[in-house]
């Protein structure tokens, strides 16, 4: 087995090693019911990583995906009371229509992705912060729990939450791998040259793929905002960081064409286990954030590609 | 002065230089002329020490001296004006001239730019190159960037003691009639400083500026004239003088093309800076070559017919109707294939494995409503592995590890396997082993008795004559000659040679 | 293929009209700012209130201009949240420790934040280059590093920094405006010096616009991207003082919205995120585009959430006047 063949499974690797490196310190780590509520408490961010999955792998990067989760968070809570239920539908409408603009910037209008989606994230924070009057609502209870209370409690010992975050992986990886629409994404980022003269409407793939991140923002957005029955214009702030690093650390580089959605599981959850670990390892509180960093740069190093790289800028 | 003994240069599976000599002496301009292919490029890499020989000596004054990296070639004077731009086009003129040499000017880390703008412009006067130093180099005109490239070559002049060795490497494809005959009298002035190297595919020009003429074929020097005796005709018959194998080009496969079934048609069709009033059709069953030198718009012409180059003017129809929105899905969605020179980046999707590849332009065929029949797609992969003899260990493959033959083995199979009948082939057996060379040659074949129609632009002469039913000489992106040649009655190579250049 | 010279010199007159709007834009668009909101409320165009501004924007004009080296040369630097807070908590720790006031030895306490800065910056460099890890995800971690090693210093405290002499960075007024302005204005000068009179300045330029050839020619590249951090470093250095002064206080908050404020102040400016193009003045006029915004909302009575959606559109608009979209086939 060539370093070759194993390189897709560096990440794998490491997430096993930091599992098995934890629990060895400390064998409560590998308690069941703790691992459950471990995961199912970063449902929203791994929801959101996904969606920041498919604007990476096209080879750009979705900078407004907090601030669309924020918007959402708000308009979830306003408009609760009078949709009940439906409010969904108005939330993904929104990631999709504010993802599908930063798309449409990015491939009409020549603007980097990096540029465009921080411009549509300060456009959509604009909104959120109009919408909540600057001011953090609260959810009618009742409402609340008629509506999207299946989101909660759980099933046979399995959090609700994970069975959606479940659903939405199994779409996910469905669409990449299995759809005509995954497979002009992976040779739009992995040889956009060779994808248009295939003839493949490069540009209106690249548009779908901002309007997915931006709905996947979305739902992430709503599910955050339901748990925490509320919304304001900076209930998702710190994500866009983590969904970026557990992206980038699953295996799906900068570059894009290559890992996806699956990757990016693996992502999450080293990213969940080095903060846990922090916890187990009896780190310091003050500490946890520099060891975190500390760590990622090394998880960095072990899992690019660098073979796909040319200049490193 | 400077001299090339027996210079030999090998790469894998290619015979580069063969035994070269070539002598250059003070203030000489010598020109450097060649087919694509016959080793000029190599060559003159040697010289600027981008190369070095794998057997031979190269001397200066008499003494032997070996460049591991062009900067040491430029200690002993040679230098290089290259045909690609080599300026920084955000730097100012002054900057870029003393590229990697700005310590001169610098005094505890400041750049004196007083200093540096006055020796600029003493190396501008020396090409007569009347331009503020500090403009942008981005705001110069292609004529004027030509010119700040050789006051960078002669700033060597300061440098060194000895005298200069400058190649000069296509200088004139971008320059307009009236900056050639500018750029030809600078040179002749600066004779009284350095010897040129002068290589270009514009016979008239060589013989006009060059004081004696190296032709080269095959890698080798095959003959040296003087101005007072070159003559043309006689060049271009030794620049060219090989039998064409017609064995190999599987002439014998070559069956007549259907003329009342016009595929495309192209009527005066310009693209400004490539190409200009082009007009030729295509029949079902026919292979058309373009050909012509490199910067004879052929490579151009093929893009323009597959939409990703949009014509300023004329019409671009195929099978009979125009293009409307002229890109290259259009092109595909009307049966035009692409099979770029660029087959790594282009070609295939490195990355993707053999059946993903395949199905790129014709997911379609294999989806049910958006779903892929991942299952037929590996079928169809298959099917075509086994017909092409593909070497693949299987359809998994990522196609950035086959090798060439097998990589362009599997673009072929794309567009055959989708229904095209419009195959645009670029440089196709560039970098080809012969065995994958002719598996090319047959499925060509193979394809027009199917009833497509093949445009190339072929890597040598011989396979444009080959090959083809119909050959359209270019240069400089202006149609010179059509040939027509069924089996035993082609044109000979000295007659496209003759044209070319 | 002969191109004529009329038809090059009228695209060589139609990109120098490009590149003079490209040039021109930011500025105007700041001078049409000012002009609207003095319109609409006089009081904005007072001598206090511009002092105000610029109050507020000097120390993130500092951290831009560090950055605004590393992405001439095409790559990028994150880490300026986590930078910023080390170097003001060891400022602050520095400076008690030694006195607790700059008549003390304490003011030595200043050329350390730096040191502290540059070093970072440097390791910043350093992880970027040997680890060929893309600028990107290296400045991220290392910001990422830096904000958590400002906790540990710290322990979740703050401090106060309550010296006068300190405090006359933002007490004391030369004509109107207080001392931290012109000790910005210093060191963007010294920007400027390095940007246009050092070799350093434009092998950032060179590594920008042209890596291959750049190295081609002998420049150690590695070596320019390694002093571009650790310059970005010093930088940040300057800017962590300067929050540090107008507030009176270091914590680990101090570098917070540091990212998003500088890089897009950048681009708002007209530095190509790609490299080669833009520069210090550009980052200054894109730095008072981003506060004047903010603090002309506030004056003439607009909602503050206004205040985004305007900066998002002008992000867009800058980029968009300042791409010459020939050059480019795709962008990602």
């Amino acid at each position: 087995m060539s370093l070759e063949t194993l390189k897709p499974y560096f990440p794998w690797i490491t997430l096993v090693a930091l599992v098995l490196v934890v629990g060895a310190i400390n064998p409560a780590f590998f308690n069941i019911g703790s691992l459950v509520t471990l995961v199912a408490d970063i449902v929203p961010l791994f929801i959101m990583a996904m969606g920041m999955t498919f604007a990476i792998y096209i080879g750009g990067i979705d900078l407004s995906m907090q601030q669309v989760a924020n918007l959402v968070t708000v308009v979830a809570t306003v408009y609760l009371a009078q949709f009940g239920i439906f409010v969904a539908f108005i939330c993904i409408l929104c990631g999709f229509g504010i993802g599908a603009l930063s798309g449409w910037l990015t491939t009409k209008q020549f603007v980097p992705s990096f540029v465009s989606t921080l411009a549509t994230g300060f456009i959509a924070l604009s909104g959120a912060r109009y919408l909540s009057g600057e001011r953090a609502l609260s959810m009618n209870a009742e409402v609340r729990d008629t509506s999207f209370g299946w989101m909660f409690g759980s099933t046979g010992g399995v959090p609700h939450e994970l069975i959606i975050a479940g659903v939405l992986l199994a779409f996910a990886w469905f669409l990449q791998t299995r759809t005509t629409f995954g497979r002009a994404l992976k040779a739009v980022g992995a040889g956009e040259l060779a994808a248009v003269s295939s003839g493949l409407n490069v540009n209106r793939i690249k548009i779908l793929a901002f309007a997915l991140s931006g709905t996947f923002a979305a739902i992430a957005g709503l599910m955050f905002s339901v748990k925490l029955s509320g919304g304001d214009a900076n209930l998702a702030n710190g994500f866009l960081i983590l969904a970026i690093v557990a992206v980038l650390v699953g295996g799906t580089p900068l570059t894009g064409g290559v890992g996806g959605v699956v990757n990016t599981l693996v992502g999450t959850l080293i990213v969940v286990v080095i903060r846990s670990a922090m916890v187990y390892l009896e780190i310091d509180a003050t500490m946890q954030q520099m060891v975190f960093g500390v760590i990622l740069i090394v998880a960095i190093a072990l899992t690019i590609d660098r073979t796909k790289m040319g200049t490193v800028k | 002065m400077y001299q090339l003994n027996k210079v030999d240069k090998k790469f894998p599976g290619v015979h580069a230089l063969k035994a070269v000599d070539f002598t250059i002496g003070r203030g000489e301009i010598v020109g450097l002329v060649g087919e694509n292919g016959a080793g000029k490029s190599t060559l003159m890499k040697v010289i600027y020490g981008a190369y070095q020989p794998d057997g031979g000596t190269v001397t200066v004054n008499g003494d032997e001296v070996r460049f591991a990296n062009p900067r040491q070639a430029m200690d002993y004077g040679i230098g290089m004006v290259f045909q690609e731009q080599s300026l920084i086009t955000n730097l100012t003129v002054m900057e870029n001239i003393f590229l990697g040499f700005e310590q001169q000017f610098v005094r505890f880390s400041v750049i004196n730019w007083k200093e540096m703008a006055a020796a600029a412009r003493r190396q501008l006067k020396k090409v007569k190159l009347d331009i503020d130093p500090s403009t942008v180099t981005a705001k110069l005109s292609f004529a004027q960037r030509q010119l700040v490239e050789l006051a960078k070559v002669l700033t060597l002049e300061e440098r060194i003691d000895g005298d200069l060795v400058i190649l000069l490497d296509e200088p004139t494809s971008v320059l307009a009639k009236e900056e050639v005959e500018l750029l030809f009298s600078l040179v002749r002035e600066l004779t009284s400083r350095a010897s040129f190297i002068f290589v270009s595919h514009r016979m008239d020009e060589v013989l006009e500026l060059s004081d004696r003429v190296y032709v080269m074929k095959d890698g080798a020097v095959v003959d040296m004239v003087t101005k007072a005796d070159a003559k043309v005709e006689a060049i271009q018959h030794k620049m060219v003088g090989r039998d064409v194998d017609k064995e190999y080009y599987r002439e014998q496969k070559q069956n007549p093309y259907n003329a009342a079934k016009t595929l495309v048609s192209l009527q005066n069709v310009t693209v400004p800076g490539a190409y200009k009033d082009i007009t030729f059709d295509i029949h079902a069953g026919e292979v058309l070559c373009l050909v012509g030198t490199e910067g004879s718009g052929r490579e151009s012409i093929l893009r323009t017919v597959f939409g990703l180059e949009k014509p300023s003017e004329g019409t671009v129809q195929v099978k009979g109707s125009p293009y409307v929105k002229r890109n290259a899905q259009e092109a595909v969605a009307r049966g035009v294939g692409y099979v770029p020179r660029e087959r790594k980046i282009e070609g295939i999707v490195n990355g993707m494995n053999v059946y993903e590849n395949m199905t790129l332009s014709q997911m379609g065929n294999y989806a049910t409503k958006g779903v892929l029949r991942i299952g037929e797609e590996k079928a169809l992969a298959q099917k075509w592995i086994d017909r092409l003899a593909i070497k693949t260990p299987d359809v998994y493959k990522d196609c950035g590890g086959l090798s060439g033959g097998n990589q362009q083995k599997v673009v072929l199979a794309k567009w055959r396997s989708g229904g095209s009948d419009v195959i645009l082939l670029d440089h196709p057996t560039r970098g080809l082993d012969i065995g994958a060379k002719e598996d090319v040659y047959d499925m060509v074949r193979e394809m027009c008795d199917d009833g497509a129609g093949i445009i190339l632009v072929a890597d040598t002469l011989e396979e444009a004559i080959g090959l083809s039913h119909t050959i359209i000489v270019l240069k400089d992106g202006e149609f010179q000659k059509r040939f027509d040649g069924s089996p035993g009655d082609k044109p000979s190579l000295y007659d496209l040679v003759h044209h070319m250049i | 293929m002969a191109v004529s010279g009329t038809s090059d010199t009228k695209s060589t007159a139609g990109r120098i009209n490009r590149d003079t709007l490209v040039k021109w834009a930011p500025l105007l668009v700041l001078l049409v700012l000012i002009a609207f909101f003095a319109l609409m409320e006089p009081r904005f165009f007072s001598i206090r209130n511009f002092a105000r501004i610029l109050i507020s924007a000097t120390p993130a004009l500092m951290v831009a201009v560090g950055v605004t080296f590393i992405i001439i040369m095409g790559s990028i630097d994150l880490s300026m949240e986590g930078t910023v807070s080390v170097c003001a908590v060891s400022f602050a720790f520095c400076f008690v420790w030694l006195g607790g006031t700059l008549n003390s030895w304490a003011w030595l306490a200043l050329p350390f934040a730096l040191l502290v800065g540059a070093a970072l910056g440097f390791i910043n460099g350093l992880i970027h280059v040997k680890l060929k890890i893309p600028s990107f995800m290296a400045s991220l971690a290392m910001g990422f590093v830096g904000t958590g090693l400002a906790m540990v210093l710290t322990g979740g405290d703050r401090i106060r920094i309550e010296d006068e002499a300190f405090r006359s960075l933002l007490t004391v007024r030369w004509f109107n405006f207080p001392i931290m302005v012109y000790v910005a204005g210093l060191f963007l000068i010294i920007a400027w010096f390095i940007q246009t009179r050092t070799t350093l300045g434009r092998n950032f330029y060179a590594v920008g616009g042209g890596e291959a050839l750049a190295h081609g020619s002998g420049l150690n590249v590695d070596r320019v991207r390694i002093m571009g951090f650790t310059l970005a470093g010093v930088f940040f250095a300057v800017g962590a003082l300067l929050a540090v002064g107008r507030i009176g206080i270091a914590e680990t908050a101090t570098g917070n919205n540091f990212m998003f404020l500088s890089i897009t102040a950048v681009v708002v400016g007209g530095t190509a995120l790609w490299g080669g193009i833009g520069g210090v003045w550009n980052t200054l006029v894109g730095v008072l585009i981003v506060f004047v915004i903010g603090n002309g909302m506030v004056v003439i009575g607009l909602p503050g959430y206004v205040q985004d959606g305007v900066l998002g559109l002008l992000v867009i608009l800058a980029v968009i006047l300042s791409t010459d979209r020939r050059a480019i086939s795709f962008v990602k």
